[in-house]
């Protein structure tokens, strides 16, 4: 028999749908052989191609059955539009009949995800700062490493002429300034006087760091010694616009007469540089002769190496860079070492002379908890959800018994979960947009919801997915693992251990983070506490800092004199550094039997009479700076953990050498804090002279009598000080702003903490929920038998506080660890003690018991009649 | 008149499936037609139309026995449903009333 032509036969088989192919195939066939008897089978071939592009048409290629017939069956169906619209209809009526549940899951989860989200906001933007320099990862900033007296140490102080040397010297560095800290100094320009934050900076600083310059050029912005960059701001503030202060005359603290060379665009807040004005380091030189002593330091030092040149070998090359210009002590060393600058904001803490994190360990920390918050929250949903899945059982079970494959099942229960996400999501960013005010008043930052950007939406989107994912895994598989017989017959929930143990395994889980995140408020609310109320050596109440500058610099005496017979102020005295941190260090101090190759670095002030009484110091031995003694000029004062360092059996009396000043130690000072607590007490130096040309006066007013104190100084420096605006700080308030960042921490951490329980115990609550009505039945026949409501109670509760004391085995370990790191980060801590945990063990289980306990009395008080009618 | 809307030659499938009683499959019907008719039915068209008229709930069908002829293939083999039927009917009454409406009968003679 003739057969009809193969390609055409394999063409047919191709695109024709298979359910339909054998009727077709059989008919054309059919008609091949009719044809053949007919025509002949040439004719017949060429008609039976014809005959098979005749089926090339829409309704034989579709793949898609319309008409079922007896004994066909679907099995592509569970995405088709009108299953679709089924499941968003289920999702709908099963969110409206459990109103309680789905506001507590989706409450619990849009907290977790707004939680979340601010803390995300938060991380972004201290990533994203010093981010913006177009030549950023060329920029490096110097840091020196010192050994001596066996121990590394490093600090971003460096010598004031090492950015010109190092320019000079080392051919792979392109560009290279010396940056002085920020000090608050009074600008003056025609009739207008004003406070401005501002230091110095050398003549490549605007080409290196892209601070754009709305005025002037970058390569002439500090070239001469009388030039001032200043900020658009204090141009618009003294000359109305930018355009206008170019080349203008600026008064510096009554003192210099600078010109305007170039005026630079406001500061990003994203900037870890932050000042209103830059002078030029040639005036930095003329006014600090110390620079050309290189065993000082001071400003930072920041280089901008040539394209391609290796920041290694660069490094290795400067390794021992200051030897060239100081002879080579034995038993010290001082390295130079170089960080990339983009990274120094996050990384600023030393540790055994390397860069040992810093901020960025906040960011870890807080990304972590965005993550342990999420993930409580999801545990919660997932929880829930399987509470709930005993109404749903039956569904499911029909659902199984008309045809529904364990994927479409899958699908649904997870798609409801990223519907519930999506609806969470609308309440997070609404929750977000009205807490960001008050977030960033307690973190200082600027923060807002990026909602112009496609990328925040987008990335916010694939949250609620992953999220919704996430949290509807577990019921999603559960669900649809169940068997449809049992289910039917309501008997799923006795489903095995392995389900019961998963679920404990999550709750223990999201009770660890809570008690985690508990522990750590407790330690870090009694650190700050400690360091609020810590004696720090000097009376920090009622204390002020009045700037000395101006005519007051040479009017001291009179303002003394003056301002101390007036009411509220008992005493008054001068010192050239903040009493708040003496960062400055000089390094060539040298005393009788000092070994002559040891170098150890100084803290050093320079005070005026009546320094110890006005900062209530208390002395160990000898006696304070006194007019009485005419040679005062030539004493020392150093703290008792100078004399452990010099080694003085009798300090007082004993010679010393501060570089080729030759003085005695005339008096011993009990240590007292004048850097932040996260570092130990170093060697302080103190000397008398009272014609240093700035510094602050500090004024110690009477107990109570603030406001009158205020209004006499206010009246004495505009006597004496006209061109001034009279300012004053705090001393208070200056050492509080030391622990900024631990205060926000601090902060933080209790909202989280409070966040994580309150989640959890929404968890909890859904569960002993899910248990009690689990549970019916067996309270019904245990209170027939004559259970006491009590006893059922205690039943219910203490199924539920098993997970909780295990969450505390697994917490408290961890818990004391990671604080004991953080406390690390402090010189002076305290201790952790079996009370904070304790009390973090007693808070969660008394909230968990609160919590499960009223659904355990619900279920207990419940009559038995009706409980046991049910089936 | 609340019915599906036959087309012309889907009616003609539909009449030729209730002629042919049970023995109705696709090359059958194609051959029935165009031996009825005169005109040049294809396959496909066939198919399509009982494809569509099947949709409608007009025919049923159920798979025949092979034959050697068909390569070992079984034929679909179509019968009219209650619906289907009732819709010829409809039609022919339609055009039965508007016939005897019609003042002037054609005569076959004066018609050519």
């Amino acid at each position: 028999m003739t057969k009809p032509p193969r390609l055409a036969d394999q063409l047919l088989e191709f695109f024709c749908a298979p359910h339909r192919l054998e009727e077709v195939q059989g008919d054309l066939y059919e008609e091949f052989a009719y044809q053949v008897r007919r025509v002949g089978e040439r004719r017949a071939r060429g008609r039976y191609w014809w005959s098979v592009l005749g089926f090339l048409k829409p309704f034989a290629i579709k793949r898609k059955q319309t008409v079922l017939r007896p004994n066909e069956h679907l099995t592509t169906n569970a995405m088709n539009p009108t299953m679709i619209s089924n499941y968003f209809k289920i999702a709908r009526r099963n969110l409206v009949r459990n109103k309680a549940f789905s506001a507590i899951n989706m409450v619990g989860l849009g907290l977790g995800m707004a939680c979340s989200l601010l803390i995300l906001l938060w991380v972004q933007d201290e990533r994203s700062v010093d981010g913006f320099h177009a030549n950023g990862n060329r920029l490096f900033q110097i840091y020196e490493r010192g050994y001596y007296d066996g121990k590394v140490e490093a600090a971003y102080e460096t010598q004031g002429l090492l950015a010109e040397e190092l320019k000079r010297v080392i051919p792979d560095v392109e560009l290279a300034s010396g940056l002085e800290r920020s000090r608050t100094v009074t600008l003056e320009a025609g009739a207008k006087v004003s406070k401005a934050d501002g230091s110095f900076a050398g003549a490549d600083f605007f080409r290196m760091f892209s601070y754009p310059l709305v005025q002037g050029t970058p390569e002439t912005a500090l070239t001469t010694p009388e030039g001032v960059a200043i900020s658009r701001k204090i141009a618009e503030l003294f000359f109305g616009t930018p355009e206008k202060a170019l080349g203008k005359s600026i008064r510096y603290e009554n003192r210099d007469d600078l010109m305007v060379t170039a005026v630079f665009e406001n500061l990003p807040a994203n900037s870890s540089q932050q000042f209103d004005f830059l002078r030029s380091w040639k005036a930095y030189v003329k006014e600090n002769q110390w620079v050309h002593n290189w065993s000082n330091t001071s400003p930072e030092t920041l280089v901008q190496l040539r394209p391609g040149a290796d920041p290694a070998k660069v490094e290795a090359k400067i390794k021992d860079f200051i030897y060239q210009y100081i002879p080579k002590t034995k038993g010290s060393r001082t390295e130079l070492a170089l960080q990339p600058y983009p990274e120094k904001y996050l990384n600023a803490t030393f540790k055994n002379g390397q860069v040992d994190g810093g901020r960025i360990g906040y960011v870890r920390l807080f990304s972590l908890v965005a993550v342990f918050i999420l993930l409580i929250a999801c545990i919660n949903f997932m929880n829930l959800a399987t509470a709930r899945s005993t109404r749903r059982a039956k569904e499911v079970g029909v659902r199984k018994v008309v045809g529904a494959v364990r994927s479409a099942l899958i699908g649904q229960f997870m798609g409801e979960a990223v519907l519930l996400a999506f609806f969470s999501g609308i309440l997070a960013v609404s929750l977000v947009l009205i807490l960001l005010p008050a977030f960033n008043a307690l973190t200082g930052k600027q923060l807002v919801l990026p909602v112009g950007q496609p990328v925040f939406w987008a990335s916010l989107v694939a949250l609620l997915v992953l999220t919704g994912l996430v949290s509807g895994s577990y019921p999603a598989l559960f669900l649809s693992s169940m068997n449809p017989i049992r289910a039917l017959k309501g008997r799923i929930l006795s489903s095995g251990s392995g389900v019961t143990f998963f679920r404990k395994t999550l709750v223990v889980f999201q009770f660890s983070l809570s008690l985690i995140l508990i522990v750590g408020m407790i330690v870090i609310y009694r650190q700050m506490g400690y360091i609020q109320s810590k004696n720090i050596g000097y009376d920090r109440e009622n204390l002020l800092y009045v700037p000395l500058e101006g005519e007051l610099v040479k009017k001291y005496n009179l303002f003394k004199e003056q301002a101390g017979q007036l009411p509220g102020i008992r005493t008054i005295s001068r010192m050239k550094e903040s009493p708040t941190v003496i960062g400055h260090h000089v390094g060539d101090i040298s005393w009788v039997g000092k070994e002559p190759s040891l170098s150890v670095p100084f803290a050093d002030a320079v005070v005026g009479f009546d320094f110890l009484k006005t900062m209530n110091l208390k002395l160990a031995e000898g006696r304070d700076f006194s007019r009485e003694f005419g040679t005062d000029s030539l004493s020392f004062m150093v703290n008792e953990a100078a004399v452990k360092k010099i080694g003085y059996k009798n300090p007082i009396g004993q010679p010393m050498w501060w570089g080729n000043r030759q003085g005695k130690i005339i008096g011993v000072l009990k240590d007292f804090h004048f850097t932040s607590m996260h570092q130990a007490i170093e060697p302080l130096i103190v000397r008398l002279d009272e014609n240093t040309k700035w510094g602050s006066i500090l004024v110690r007013t009477e107990a109570g009598k603030t406001k009158e104190a205020l209004a006499s100084l206010e009246k004495i420096c505009k006597e004496l000080n006209p061109n001034f605006p009279f300012t004053y700080q705090f001393s208070d308030q200056e050492y509080a702003k030391l622990y900024n960042s631990e205060q926000v921490v601090s902060q933080l951490a209790n909202a989280f903490a409070f966040l994580a329980i309150f989640i959890s115990c929404l968890g909890l609550f859904g569960l002993a929920a899910f248990t009690a009505e689990q549970r019916t039945k067996e309270i019904g026949v245990r209170k027939v038998l004559g259970a006491s409501v009590p006893s059922i109670v205690a039943l219910l509760s203490a199924n539920f506080l098993k997970p909780v004391a295990i969450a505390m085995l697994i917490a408290f370990p961890i818990a004391g660890y990671a604080m004991n790191r953080w406390l690390q980060g402090f010189a002076y801590q305290i201790r952790i003690e079996w009370w904070m945990f304790a009390v973090a063990g007693l808070l969660t289980v008394g909230i968990a018991l609160l919590t499960v306990s009223f659904q355990s009395i619900k279920a207990a008080l419940m009559n038995p009649v009706r409980s046991l009618r049910s089936e | 008149m609340k019915r599906s809307y036959l087309g012309e030659f889907e009616e003609i499938v539909l009449l030729t499936v209730a002629v042919m009683e049970g023995g109705a499959y696709g090359v059958a019907i194609t051959h029935e037609i165009s031996e009825q008719t005169s005109r040049s039915v294809r396959l496909n068209q066939v198919h399509a139309a009982l494809e569509r008229l099947e949709d409608k709930g007009m025919l049923k069908s159920e798979m025949g026995e092979p034959t050697a002829e068909r390569g070992g293939r079984r034929k679909r083999l179509f019968t009219v449903t209650a619906y289907g039927r009732r819709t010829l009917q409809e039609i022919q009454d339609v055009r039965a009333t508007l016939w005897t409406r019609l003042l002037n009968p054609f005569k076959p003679a004066t018609s050519l």
